[in-house]
């Protein structure tokens, strides 16, 4: 039983193995699996969308293509914080309903890219059955620090689904 | 939930498209449909399609694969009948996936009409699908569709005994292929598509034999080919590709293995198809004064040998059969002969493929990726001699537009740069203004390259209304006026079936029979008018025809029956005869006298309304009826006015817009203190403050201060409240990237590189309306 649940937990870990591009929203520090990301801008001016959720900011010209931008704090429901010049737009691209699509995520600041071993990854604590879990593939303890690995269709393709539906 | 009945709608509103396609004898459309059905299967569908549509699109399926194998007559009674099967399944997806007793009662009741017995227990998953399939046949046998089938078969029997027996070349279809050169030259560039697929597809078998997709795929190229061949009088290819197809269907059944033999077939009978191909395109270019019908005998033998079970060797030919894989037939002595013979026919240049092979010493067990290279640029060197324009992906040519508005947008930038505008220097100036004549020249070029005049789609309709004139016994004279009118190339796909729709309309049930137009003074022959025009920024389509007009009291009944409308309510004929655009209108009881199939005009509404167009009909009763789709000139841009409201910018399509007014008090009014209304030209006019239904900060509140621009969208007016006039401007229309979102059509990039939103009046509305 043990055996098998590290077995499970290790084969989990080797998958996830790889590089991350990490950011930071407030204290907290967020990996993204490097594959998806596709360029990080400065943040620029957000043309707002109606009857659309709040974490979604609206949409910016990314060299001729148009694009929707949401802020990943609001996102998880954590507090709004002013942006400033370390603030970021990460885009990434995602699997949308036919094609794939990009999508700009705002984090507070961006800091390296880690390649983190299957060694260091754990399943994503259960926190119930909260719907914020599962955006979450693992976590990460590289050099005693903690990253959250985001499953990052879960969350751009979801929160934009969501916002379709409403 | 919005998002799954909206894909379920749309899916059946193509299904609905394309059974009023369908005409008997030609079963490309059949394939294409069948192809459709397949989203709704279960297992293909999305979870949210509900299993009562899932189940009746088995039952569908089953039906038209009947058809196509010839067991179930392929008649316009049987495709009428599927029509109402559809308007039926359209029924159920908007009661969401809840069908009353009554609607499955009617599916099945027209399906066993066909002659595929089904009862509504099965639709209703108290047996299971599975199950139910094989009885199904079995009652099949035993039921009145007996009749059909028998005549149904004999026509294949006599296709198939008409194949065999062909002994030598048929000359009578020679002039009959060339009355329709565009057509013709279409198909010659299909057929090549379809026949590369082929022999991709095959090689592909060769990993993984087992495979069924893949069997499809080889299976569908012949049964395009197939119909198109028909349509056109290719009698040859026809009979060859539906020979083939007749094999590949055993071996889609699973009557027979996908052996070696039937590769070998395959590819033989795809080489034989493609030098044919080439060589009509020698006749299109030549004339057809040398052209020689091929003798395709020995194929159709070999053909029926195969389906009669001689799996085993050939006489003759051991020593190729145990080659592994590859045409043995290409090089018989037998089989060379025939594709040589060809050869004078040919023009020059377009050699046959095969002969030379042969020819030129490549012996057997030379393997068919050896000849495919030298079969390629035979084909290509063909296809570069013919016509002075090429293919190009419509992802290419999209990128192009999309970076030539950038550039411009990048120029203004850099013009305005404050830096920049300070410099007075004269060649500055002049270099500057070089450079817009330049990518504004740019830009209209590649905004043009995307345009095509509407001909090709007219032309379909020549061979339309003459088929339905002749099937229903009436005079229909097809007038076309403006035909060189150009048109966004994305669109002539999706208006083709439309106008389809449309036409059959005009010619079933507003032109009557002769002698009934006799009765009513008329000329017998009627007239239908086609006509297209730039009128505006606006491309304008206009079906007319003089026949009877709408039944406006008819409609009325029904409608009142519907509920679309109140006993009390006073609507014009305009009004009135509008209503036949609502969903759920259709005449599958043949209430009204608008219908193709069953299938109601809704779909035709919601097909314009996708590229963002509009569609009317006017009618007279005794005089006719004008139908008026109104289209964008291209789906790229939209002519918009920019407005301001607080520190947004939106783009109101300038289609839409009246006129702008700066509201006087005394024209303001307000219902019960909420609902606001502007008096503008004697009309009220209710006003929708824009920053109020999107949540933006406005500098006015005050109606009287702003500006209210008056917009109209499907009959209803509106003053929208802004802020400011920016000016006017075309636009470059970009989705929003995966956002879809009411009242919005779409962005854009204005001129300082930021996004500005279209809005989409429509949706503005109706957001109002809630």
């Amino acid at each position: 039983m043990e055996a098998a649940s590290v077995a499970q937990r290790s084969g989990q870990g080797a998958e996830l193995a790889g590089k991350y591009l990490t950011f930071s929203l407030g204290q907290e520090g967020y990996g993204v699996g490097i594959l998806s990301v596709r360029e990080i801008i400065g943040v620029m001016e957000i043309t707002a969308v109606p009857h659309t959720p709040a974490y979604i900011k609206g949409v910016i010209n990314l060299r001729g293509k148009v694009i929707p931008v949401l802020d990943l704090r609001l996102k998880f429901n954590m507090s709004h914080k002013e942006y400033d010049e370390r603030t970021c737009v990460i885009v990434v691209e995602v699997q949308g309903q036919a094609a794939p699509m990009q999508v700009g995520m705002v984090v507070d600041s961006v800091s390296e890219v880690l390649n983190i071993v299957a060694g260091e990854i754990e399943p994503p604590p259960s926190l119930g059955s909260s719907s914020e879990t599962e955006n979450i593939m693992g976590m990460a303890k590289v050099k005693g620090e903690v990253k959250i690995l985001l499953d990052v269709d879960r969350v751009v393709g979801e929160g934009l689904l969501q916002q379709l539906s409403s | 939930m919005p998002v799954a009945h909206k894909t379920l709608s749309d899916l059946l509103d193509e299904v609905a498209l394309k059974i009023l396609m369908i005409e008997p004898g030609d079963l490309s459309i059949v394939g294409e449909l069948l192809d459709l059905i397949d989203k709704l299967l279960p297992g293909n569908a999305a979870a949210e399609i509900p299993m009562v549509i899932q189940r009746m699109a088995v039952a569908f399926k089953g039906a038209l694969e009947k058809i196509i194998m010839g067991e179930l007559s392929d008649s316009a009674e049987n495709y009428d009948l599927l029509g109402q099967c559809v308007v039926e399944m359209q029924e159920s997806a908007r009661k969401g996936g809840q069908p009353g007793e009554k609607i499955i009662e009617r599916f099945c009741f027209n399906l066993q009409q066909i002659g595929v017995a089904l009862q509504p227990s099965v639709l209703l998953g108290l047996t299971g699908v599975d199950s139910a399939a094989p009885e199904k046949d079995a009652a099949e046998d035993e039921t009145g569709a007996e009749e059909e089938c028998a005549v149904a078969s004999a026509q294949i029997d006599s296709v198939q005994a008409q194949g065999v027996a062909a002994v030598g070349p048929t000359q009578e279809a020679l002039p009959d292929f060339l009355q329709d050169t565009d057509l013709l030259a279409g198909f010659i560039e299909e057929a090549f598509e379809h026949l590369e697929s082929i022999e991709v597809n095959v090689l592909e078998l060769e990993q993984s034999p087992d495979d069924l997709e893949i069997i499809n795929n080889i299976f569908r190229p012949f049964h395009t080919i197939k119909g198109v061949s028909g349509f056109l009088n290719l009698k040859t290819i026809n009979r060859l590709a539906h020979a083939t197809e007749n094999l590949l269907d055993d071996v889609r059944n699973g009557q027979r293995s996908m052996d070696s033999a039937v590769i070998d077939i395959v590819l033989t009978v795809g080489d034989a198809l493609k030098s044919m191909v080439v060589d009509i395109k020698g006749v299109l270019q030549n004339g057809p004064a040398n052209y020689q019908d091929p003798d395709i005998s020995g194929f159709l033998a070999d053909i029926t040998r195969l389906q009669e079970g001689e799996i085993g060797p050939m006489p003759g030919d051991s020593a190729v059969l145990s080659a592994p894989d590859f045409s043995p037939e290409v090089f018989e002595p037998e089989e060379t002969e025939v594709v040589a013979s060809e050869e004078p026919a040919t023009a020059a240049p377009s050699m046959p493929i095969v002969a030379r092979a042969a020819q030129g010493g490549v012996f057997p067990g030379a393997v068919q990726s050896q000849i495919s290279p030298a079969a390629r640029p035979v084909v290509d060197s063909g296809m570069k001699k013919f016509g002075a324009s090429i293919k190009v992906d419509v992802e290419k040519l999209d990128a192009l537009v999309n970076a030539v508005g950038e550039l411009v947008i990048m120029q203004s930038l850099v013009r305005q740069n404050r830096l920049v505008s300070r410099i007075a220097d004269a060649k500055l100036t002049k270099d500057f203004s070089q450079l817009t004549r330049i990518t504004s020249e740019l830009q209209r070029t590649a905004m043009s390259m995307r345009m095509v005049p509407i001909k090709q789609t007219f032309d379909k309709m020549i061979r339309l209304i003459r088929d339905l004139a002749k099937k229903s016994g009436k005079k229909v004279d097809l007038i076309m006026e403006g035909a060189e009118t150009e048109i966004d190339r994305n669109m002539v796909e999706s208006i083709y079936d439309p106008l389809v729709h449309m036409m059959r309309n005009s010619v079933d049930h507003g032109i009557s029979s002769p002698a009934d137009r006799e009765k009513c003074g008329k000329p017998e022959t009627g007239k239908v008018s086609l006509r297209a025009y730039q009128k505006g920024g606006s491309m304008m389509i206009e079906i007319e025809d003089d026949g009877e007009g709408l039944n406006t009291l008819k409609i009325r009944k029904k409608a009142i029956e519907r509920g679309l409308v109140g006993e009390s309510d006073n609507l014009s004929d305009f009004e009135l005869n509008n209503l036949v655009f609502l969903p759920g209108f259709s005449t599958a009881d043949r209430i009204t006298d608008v219908s193709g199939r069953g299938v109601g005009m809704d779909v035709v509404k919601k097909a314009v309304e996708k590229l963002r167009g509009k569609v009317e009909v006017q009618s007279q009763p005794g005089k006719g009826s004008l139908f008026m789709i109104r289209l964008p000139l291209t789906l790229a841009i939209i002519d918009g006015i920019i407005v301001r409201v607080g520190s947004e910018r939106y783009i109101i399509p300038t289609i839409a817009i009246q006129e702008s007014v700066h509201p006087e008090r005394k024209n303001y009014s307000t219902v019960h203190g909420r609902g606001e209304n502007l008096m503008v030209r004697g009309e009220l006019v209710p006003i929708i403050r824009l920053y109020e239904i999107f949540s933006v900060p406005s500098t006015y509140t005050d109606p009287c201060d702003a500006i209210v621009v008056v917009v109209e969208n499907e009959g209803r007016r509106r003053a929208l409240m802004v802020d400011e006039l920016l000016g006017k401007e075309e636009v470059v229309i970009k989705n929003l990237g995966g956002l879809d979102v009411p009242g919005v059509a779409g962005g854009t990039i204005l001129g300082d590189g930021r996004v500005g939103l279209i809005l989409d009046l429509a949706g503005v509305i109706a957001d109002r309306a809630d």
